[in-house]
């Protein structure tokens, strides 16, 4: 009997009264009865996922159906190949209602704390979402379909020589404190960006054009004339990365030189506004942090309605992801700030079938793993292996030794697609079919092994070089992150298939990218490069050479002449304002980048994302985060 | 006595000293610095320096350890360089939370392990102590990230209580006590388990005992001899862990802070350890080993005081 039915007791006609009461009793602990003996007969008869509880309660049938499950959940996916529409965002439809309502608080799980309330200080996943609820942009991105929208901004001309825009400001609008917002705001946060004592090294890098700063001035409080120092096509896109701050609550902390300290958690609360949908109402260090609606907000719906439509959302604190899944699936969270892992999904589709829980399959990621090989001048210059290490030949060979299909199916457990590049099918304006793909032929890649000298001189199966060296070297990979060392196994093994020996190192997350960084003390990598925005301008880190985000070759002094050629290419691609030129630019970048491979992709994981099913109004992205990013228009259902 | 304790004194403020120095030391000689994760690999090179010099990481360590060292000797231990608060104030907060945990666990451990050790001791044969005995050595076998896991999964599906965290907002006395369900469970069940164990093994060896066999001669009732006698002459075991216990529940549990997002020492430690927040690092060791001197100290005088020969 479910729990809902109970309360019916009392509809009990008027002249039984006399005896309704104590029927009603007797009934009603019956029920109670029935409803724990339900309670039970729901938690342990049901499909239990973890193994070692059903070997607890000694239900095995439910383990060997699970073990079934798993079988033919991974058969469908080997025979399958579960691979969503590319570039599609699979089952990702937002479950709008048909009105939503004020009101309602959403209880979302994160697994760090925030290292500060300012993004300008801070660069941290849980910053950044703090920052997502409490400020707002001149223009956002809309993580759903990746366009540029008017945000604070309400329009904007762009100049003849697509070199500078005049911005037309929302009127009316005001931050938190009830302080009006003006075009004195938007010219101090772009100089707080780039000022050292300011977001220097945090913000300001980004919206660098041509290693220069971008200028701003205000010929009145509605209106900001924004001037690039070079003609950059993304044009406004850029301010998707800069929160407009209140001028009046920090320009005083920058000129004392105490700005970091300013919004940092000692902060008192009441000294933070924003021009965002929440403020933070409270701050319990460890636990939570709890946003109440910003009754100042700009933004209304379509009918009328001030957003946001939630009274508050809550952050707790729940560093283990498995707990949060066990919270989410017990009804204790809505949702999960981030995508769930993909061994979660099982689990998390049998929660949803039973309606406990809402599974968004938001298609496939904008990031796949990347493998590269240190490709740094001199990094192997007294190594043995120096010969062939960083030679073309080996990253292609790799490339076809590799079965995609294995690697998906091991390390995303079949929910993606084989990737050929660094952009993924999710990337629907710049991912193209004419970028070569490489298939796998393990005979070709022993080929090409052989013409650097990569055979097997001494007949015990592995490949050796002409001095005897053998053909070995290491993937240094995150430790705990599963994806990462199935990922490293599976290159292992199948590079082991023709002769090459790899050693899988598994390191602590800062002393992985210290390595990475400084590109010393490592031979290969598997780790995924953060792509949020799919617009290859905001990418050039990666693709000049000159980039700090160049992985296999950072800070190149000296280019090799492909790189200098993709340099020339992304030059062009982010100065052009032809559309269809930077389109086929870009396609010239990644067809040079696939015939030397500097990154490999093997694969591109689907992304998944849950809330529990009281939650609607969603826009969920494939990046994160993937609900809060649009965190105003999220309501509870009634 | 009196120069025993000054002696136990000197002990715990070296251990204090040298393990927060080794603490810090390791963690800033470990490789990856704080700045690495926090800027990530997309930073520039200049940007990394820029952050190191703000923070003071591209001091020699020598000079950044007696830096440390001279502040910490007034109880200043420096600020979080992942936030910029105190750290003495990050580990007061944290501390607080654990000792909670650790006071409830071992108030349970010691009211349910200590009688049942009694009890399934002085009667070697029977199904209730010989169940006694096994359900302890089966919860001794199970690590406290395994009972932590296995609990949280009871709440999850039984749902009667929370599965994560210390409070729910605006929640009273009864809902800690309902968080702490968890947690405490958690902790309190190996307690229970190997404090039973000791406690078993004491009672049956004391009760062999020929005061214990006179004692019961003169006609003095076996429950008095057993619950007064025998058990005073058998705390020894209990007494030479209990400060040790003490002191590791006070230092925070990893796993069981983690799982259960328990804001505590643990996972504040934790926390510092995968951000090398190296100051942070040192003044959570630091006040670990000030938890563990103190329970080593509490140990060595609960066994003196039921054992005066221990001070020898």
């Amino acid at each position: 009997m479910a729990s809902d039915e109970v309360p019916q007791l009392n509809k009990l006609p008027a002249n039984n009264l006399a005896m309704s009461s104590y029927t009603a009793v007797i009934r009603r602990k019956f029920a109670r009865k029935i409803n724990v003996h339900d309670r039970f007969a729901r938690t342990f008869d049901g499909s239990v996922f973890w193994p070692l509880s059903q070997l607890l309660t000694g239900h095995s049938r439910n383990l060997r159906g699970l073990l079934a499950n798993a079988l033919a959940v991974t058969c469908i996916g080997v025979a399958c190949g579960r691979t969503p529409a590319p570039g599609g965002t699979g089952n990702a439809t937002s479950t709008n209602v048909a009105a939503p309502a004020r009101g309602g608080e959403l209880l979302v799980s994160i697994r760090t704390e925030p290292q500060s309330f300012s993004r300008f200080a801070h660069a941290d996943a849980t910053t950044d979402l703090v920052n997502y609820l409490t400020q707002a942009r001149l223009v956002r991105i809309n993580r759903n379909t990746f366009e540029v929208e008017p945000w604070l901004a309400e329009s904007w001309t762009r100049s003849a020589d697509g070199s500078s825009y005049t911005v037309k400001l929302r009127p009316n609008v005001t931050f938190s404190d009830g302080h009006p917002f003006t075009s004195a705001d938007v010219e101090f946060s772009l100089a707080l960006a780039y000022d050292v004592k300011g977001g220097g090294p945090i913000i300001g890098e980004g919206l660098e054009v041509g290693g220069k700063p971008i200028k701003a001035v205000a010929p009145d409080p509605l209106t900001v004339v924004i001037t690039f120092p070079a003609v950059y096509a993304p044009g406004m896109r850029i301010f998707d990365d800069l929160p407009i701050v209140p001028k009046h609550k920090l320009e005083a902390a920058l000129k004392a030189g105490t700005f970091t300290e300013a919004w940092s958690l000692s902060a008192s609360l009441t000294d933070i506004a924003g021009l965002g949908p929440f403020v933070i109402s409270s701050y319990q260090p460890g636990q939570r942090l709890v946003f109440a609606r910003n009754e100042r907000y700009f933004r209304r719906d379509a009918s009328g309605i001030q957003l946001p439509y939630l009274d508050r959302i809550i952050l707790d604190i729940v560093p283990d992801q498995s707990a949060q899944m066990l919270r989410l699936e017990a009804g204790q969270s809505d949702m999960l700030a981030d995508e769930v892992r993909q061994e979660d999904y099982s689990r998390l589709k049998r929660a949803a079938d039973a309606g406990r829980v809402q599974l968004f399959d938001l298609g496939v990621s904008l990031a796949p793993d990347s493998f590269w090989f240190n490709l740094k001048a001199g990094a192997f210059a007294k190594d043995p292996r120096s010969g062939w290490i960083q030679r073309d030949e080996l990253r292609r060979a790799i490339s076809l030794a590799v079965d995609r299909k294995a690697y998906l199916d091991t390390v995303s457990l079949g929910a993606g697609v084989p990737v050929f590049g660094l952009v993924t099918p999710a990337s629907r304006k710049w991912y193209s079919p004419e970028v070569p793909q490489t298939p796998h032929d393990p005979a070709r890649a022993r080929q090409l092994l052989a013409s650097i000298g990569l055979t097997d001189r001494n007949g015990d199966g592995l490949l050796e070089d002409a001095r005897g060296t053998p053909a070995r070297f290491s993937i240094s990979t995150q430790k705990g992150r599963t994806a990462f060392e199935r990922g490293a196994v599976v290159i292992r093994d199948e590079l082991k298939k023709i002769g090459v020996t790899v050693d899988v190192v598994l390191l602590e997350g800062n002393a992985l990218v210290g390595r990475l960084a400084s590109g010393q003390g490592y031979d290969a990598a598997l780790f995924q490069l953060g792509v949020t925005d799919p617009e290859p301008a905001t990418q050039l880190a990666l693709w000049l050479s000159s980039g700090p985000f160049h992985v296999w070759n950072s800070g190149a002094k000296t280019p090799t002449p492909w790189e200098k050629q993709i340099d020339d290419l992304m030059a062009r691609q982010i100065s052009t304002l032809d559309e269809a030129e930077r389109q086929r630019l870009f396609v010239e970048v990644q067809k040079i980048f696939a015939e030397h491979l500097p990154i490999l992709n093997f694969a591109a994981p689907t992304i998944f994302a849950a809330t529990s099913s009281r939650v609607a109004n969603l826009t969920p992205s494939v990046v994160r985060p993937q609900f809060l990013w649009a965190a105003d228009t999220i309501a509870i259902k009634r | 006595m009196f120069w025993y304790v000054i002696r136990r004194l000197v002990f715990a403020a070296f251990l204090v000293f040298a393990v927060s120095s080794a603490s810090l030391i390791v963690a800033r000689l470990a490789p990856g610095d704080y700045a690495v994760g926090a800027m990530g690999l997309n930073a520039t090179p200049e940007a990394m320096r820029e952050l190191r010099a703000r923070l003071g990481l591209d001091r020699p360590i020598a000079e950044q350890y007696v830096d440390w060292l001279s502040r910490a000797v007034r109880f200043d231990f420096g600020r979080s360089l992942a936030n910029g608060r105190p750290v003495i104030e990050l580990i007061a907060e944290s501390a607080a939370n654990t000792a909670i945990l650790a006071a409830t666990a071992l108030f349970l451990a010691t009211l349910i392990g200590l009688p049942l050790g009694v009890f399934s001791g002085s009667k070697p044969r029977g199904v209730v102590p010989a169940a006694v005995r096994t359900a302890s050595l089966f919860l001794l076998s199970m690590p406290p990230l395994l009972t932590s896991l296995f609990l949280v999964f009871f709440a999850a599906r039984t749902g009667w209580f929370p599965i994560a965290g210390m409070s729910s907002i605006g929640g009273g006395f009864l809902d800690l006590l309902q968080h702490m369900v968890v947690p405490v469970g958690a902790l309190t069940l190996p307690l229970i388990a190997m404090f039973e164990r000791l406690q078993s093994q004491a009672t049956s060896e004391v009760i062999d005992q020929p005061f214990v066999i006179a004692t019961l001669a003169r006609g003095v009732p076996r429950t008095r001899v057993l619950w007064r006698d025998a058990l005073k002459a058998a705390l020894r075991p209990i007494a030479s862990v209990y400060g040790l216990v003490v002191g590791t529940l006070l230092s925070g549990s990893f796993a069981v802070e983690v799982i259960t997002a328990w804001p505590g020492l643990g996972r504040l430690m934790l926390d510092a350890l995968r951000a090398r927040d190296v100051y942070l690092v040192a003044g959570c060791a630091a006040a670990a080993s000030v938890f563990l001197a103190a329970g080593t100290l509490f140990s060595d005088l609960a066994l003196v005081l039921v054992d005066p020969r221990a001070s020898e």
